[in-house]
This record gives structure tokens, sequence and C-alpha cells, in this order.
């Protein structure tokens, strides 16, 4: 079975300007993913051309097994977009819009009838369902564009910023109405919050600056492997000890503590005790060790780790 | 075909609920109202000749009104991103479009039929040049709301498309006069590009295949360029 999404060497130039750079990478059925990166990365490129709007200058993509240039109606049936910043046709009424996508999207009669319903309820938009788009607030527009999107049942959903605009509680309302799809439905989500991406996506994608800089970022980080230390020694002593033991892959300060204690983060290989022996090897050296606990990297900080480390690359 | 009935509903709402559509239709009937009445008293005679030569003008001017906010505000306002990933062609997209527009100059046409009606009542006018002219009207109107339609998929600024459509109409309609100075075959091929050329013969009661195929091979060309203008982005 051919994954939900898979893009092969991809590039994307807009006059002399490069957006997208030979980026490749699959979307299993089912999963949901995030993708990062600073403004102007080329997220926004990348979601335009998964759902036929732009057509890539070179590589393919496929979505559901069809090619987005070749069988550009297939994809597009196959698939749903939440463009960012919600454009609406200002002149609609909310029901109007809705019913005007649901007939677009190939309902008809009681079956597009009954699709808005659902959308409009699950979006709680049942109230504004006949003001006029141009009129909603931010919040409104971005939940009605996602509305429209959940129509017909999508296999594939394509969420650019979708959060942006709402409320706290509106938030948490999006993100479970994503997590809801889990297994079910496959989800391609853009976003810079980076906290909203750890809850909802499985795996994450880092973009910088057109060029993929990995497609793994949650599983690298949940293969759980760092171990936080906070001892009181010179760094060099700590850190011949500690890389000296089998399982141990690597070490950072991670920021100097009060007084002379220090805080490390180690990466290892995991095993059983090896937390037992870095602690039995660096109090066997006389040093005072005051924490070592197994940690969980946050996102944020692999994703500011790649992007500078690319940045320094670059420069 | 369910797409297409729900895009053209779509584009007629969003024209008749534009100020545009009206100011151009009061435009039309202040204007044409005036010249008839005028022609008519200063002639003595049941003829739309005049009337038709006048709309000829007027359709020029009123055309690029209409078609310049079709695509180019779908571009600018980006809800053209909405419809271009929705699951219906490009080619439902841009013939709703140019239905729509054609609706209203159908309009207008049917307004002007009180002239007629007019003329009928007081005297006893030829029809054979008022239906072979409003025939052209209708054909020449499908070639100008064609390359309105093309020049408003060319840029997201409305006033630009106006204007690039506007230039083509004033460009195509005086080309015979500078396409006469040119050596022969040049000539030829230059005057056979001016719509006032192929407008003529259908006011005064003339229709042409070589005149029809014309209106209708621009209408046909531009539609698809439009068609192509949507589809490589």
């Amino acid at each position: 079975m051919s994954p939900a999404i898979l893009a092969q060497n991809v590039t994307k130039w807009y006059g002399p300007r490069r957006a997208v750079n030979d980026v490749s990478f699959a979307i299993e059925h089912g999963e949901i993913v995030g993708l990062l990166g600073p403004n102007g990365s080329g997220k926004s490129t990348i979601f335009r051309m998964l759902t036929g709007y732009l057509v890539p200058t070179s590589g393919t993509i496929e979505v559901d097994g069809h090619d987005v240039v070749a069988e550009s109606l297939a994809v597009r049936r196959a698939i749903s977009y939440v463009p960012e910043d919600a454009p609406l046709y200002d002149h609609m009424r909310v029901g109007e819009f809705l019913h005007f996508m649901a007939i677009m999207k190939g309902l008809r009669g009681t079956a597009a009838r009954a699709s808005v319903d659902g959308a409009a309820r699950r979006l709680d938009l049942t109230r504004v369902m006949t003001l006029q788009t141009g009129k909603l607030s931010r919040g409104f527009r971005q939940r009605v564009s996602i509305a429209q999107a959940l129509l017909g049942d999508p296999r594939v959903l394509v969420l650019d910023e979708p959060t942006s605009g709402l409320d706290p509680n509106q938030v948490i309302a999006v993100r479970d109405l994503v997590q809801s799809l889990a297994g079910s439905r496959t989800v391609l989500i853009a976003s810079h919050v980076l906290p909203e991406i750890e809850k909802i996506a499985s795996r994450v994608m880092i973009l910088l600056d057109g060029t993929l800089l990995t497609a793994d970022a949650l599983r690298e980080k949940t293969g759980g492997a760092t171990l936080r230390l906070s001892a009181a020694a010179p760094h060099d002593a700590i850190r011949r000890i500690v890389t000296g033991i089998a399982g141990v892959r690597g070490m950072d300060i991670d920021s100097d503590g009060a007084a002379d204690i220090a805080r490390y983060l180690i990466q290892v290989q995991p095993r059983p005790s090896l937390a037992a022996d870095i602690l039995a090897a660096l109090v066997g050296a006389g040093i005072a060790v005051s924490e070592l606990t197994e940690c969980q990297l946050d996102l944020e900080r692999v994703f500011l780790d790649l992007t500078r480390g690319s940045a320094r690359l670059a420069a | 075909m369910r797409g297409f009935a729900v895009l053209l509903l779509k584009e007629e709402r969003a024209l008749f609920s534009s100020p545009i559509a009206y100011a151009v239709m009061t435009v039309f009937l202040l204007i044409m109202g005036y010249s008839f009445t005028l022609t008519l008293f200063i002639s003595h005679q049941p003829s739309m000749v005049h009337v038709f030569f006048q709309m000829f003008v007027l359709f020029m001017l009123t055309a690029p009104l209409i078609t310049m906010r079709l695509l180019a505000e779908e571009r600018k306002l980006r809800t053209l991103e909405v419809l271009l990933t929705s699951p219906v062609s490009e080619a439902a997209i841009v013939l709703a479009k140019f239905t729509a527009s054609m609706s209203l100059i159908v309009m207008l046409l049917l307004l002007s039929g009180s002239y007629p009606m007019v003329l009928a009542y007081f005297g006893d006018p030829d029809f054979g040049p008022i239906y072979s002219g409003y025939l052209g009207l209708l054909l020449f109107g499908s070639a100008l709301v064609g390359t309105g339609l093309l020049a408003s998929a060319l840029t997201a600024n409305q006033v630009i498309a106006a204007l690039i459509s506007l230039s083509v109409f004033l460009i195509l309609w005086i080309i015979d006069n500078f396409g006469w100075l040119l050596p022969s075959p040049a000539d030829t091929l230059v005057v056979n590009l001016s719509l006032a050329v192929h407008f003529r013969p259908f006011a005064v009661g003339s229709v042409y295949l070589s005149d029809v195929g014309f209106f209708l091979s621009v209408t046909l060309m531009t539609l698809f360029l439009t068609v192509r203008a949507l589809a490589r982005r």
C-alpha cells in the first residue's frame, strides 16, 4: 500500500528564488505529522504543492497514490486544506459558504446538509451560521476554514497554522479534534507553536530555508536516551569519567547552576543499570552528584539545535 | 456539472451583489438612451446601425469593469487557493466566471431591446440588420469577456487587469487604421485582427462566417489560455 503522502526530491523555484530545495518525505496512513520551520522556510509552499495549488519545479508528489500534477482532481478529492489566514468569501454567510464547499467537494442533498451540520457542531459554529463570514472575528474565521476542510470526510488533512488566532479553549478544542482523527485520517499540520505540535503530532519534520533538516524529530527524541546530571566538579573531570562509561554517546553542558553546580545533558544508548554505573563512577571519583535523571528533550530544544546548527554550517 | 452550477450561482451572486453591475447598467442605459433618442431625432430613420456602433464602443469601455475582479480579486483575497484546491476542474471555474459575466452582457442587450420595440411601434424597421447587430454584439461581448478574464488571471491587481484588457481592446479597435499602411501581406493580417472590421458587417445586416469565426476563436482561445494560466502555477 502506498503512503498517504510521498514527496520525492521536490524543488520549487519562484523566479530566481528557491523556496523548497530537494525535499523528500513519506507519511503513512493514519499518522499525524507536524511541519515546523521559521517564517519563510517553505512550509506553505510545500502545502500548496501537496494540495495541487502549485506545481513543483522538479520532483514528484503523490497523495493517496495519485500524482498531484497528472491526477490533480483525484488528489483534490482525497485531500482537504486549511490555508494560512483562513481566506473566505466575505459576502457569503457561514452556512452558505459551508454548503457551497460541500457541493464543491461532491456532496449532494441530505449528505451535504448532514456534513455541514456535523462540521458546524464540531467547530461550534451553529450560532454564527447566518452571519456573513466577512463580519466574523479572526477565531471564528479560522474555525469556518477548519470546518470546510472536514466536509466530505477527507482521507488526508493539511492544516497550515490552524490554531492561529484562536483563544486557549478553542486551541484545545482543535487539538482534541485533530487527535480524534489519529489512526483513521492522515494529518499534516504546520504550526509555530512548538508545544502545540508536540502534543498533537507523532512525528515532526523541520524545515529551514526550503531544506528538510529532519523528518523524525519526535521519534529521535522519544528514543528517551538523554540523562540530566547536576554535579559539582571541573567540567573536564566529569566529561572524562562519564564519556568513559560504556553506552554513553556524548555529553553537553546544559547550564551552569548555582554555586559550583553545573548541569549536563548526557546522550546514552539505553541499557540496564547505566544510570547506576554513571553514579557509581562519579561518586567513586569523589564528585558530589545532586541529580541524575532521565529527561525528555523538548521539541523546542530539538528545533533550536537543528536550526542553529544549520545556520552555523551555512555561515 | 453540479460543481459548475454551484460555481455559476456563486459568481452570479457575487456579480449582482456588487455595485459594479448596477453602475455599468445605469451608465450604459443613460448613454445609450441619450444616443438612441438623439440619433432618431436627427436621422428620422427606423435604423439601429448608429446605436450598434455606439454600443460597440461602450462595450469596450465597460467590459473591463465587469471582468477585472473575476480572478484578480480571488487571487488577492487568496480565495483562489480555496477554489483551486477543491475537486472541481479549472475549466469549470473559468466557464462559470465567463457565463456569469456574459449574463450581464445579455442583460444589457435585453434592456436595449426597448429601442427596436420603440422603432417598431412608431415605424417599420428592417429587422434583419437588427437581429444581425444583436448577434454581432453578443459575439463581440463574449470575445471581450474572454479577453478580460485572461487579463484578470494574470495579476492580483484589479486596476492593472482592467488596464490590460482596455489597452488590448483599444489597440484591436483602431489597428485597421494602421494596418492599411503596411505592405502586403502584413496589411491583410493586421487589418483582420481589428474588432471594428469584424463587427461592421453585423451592424449593417451582413453575417459572414469569417466574422463569426473570428469572435468565437478569440473567445475560445482566451478561455483556453485562462484555464492554462490557472493550471500551470
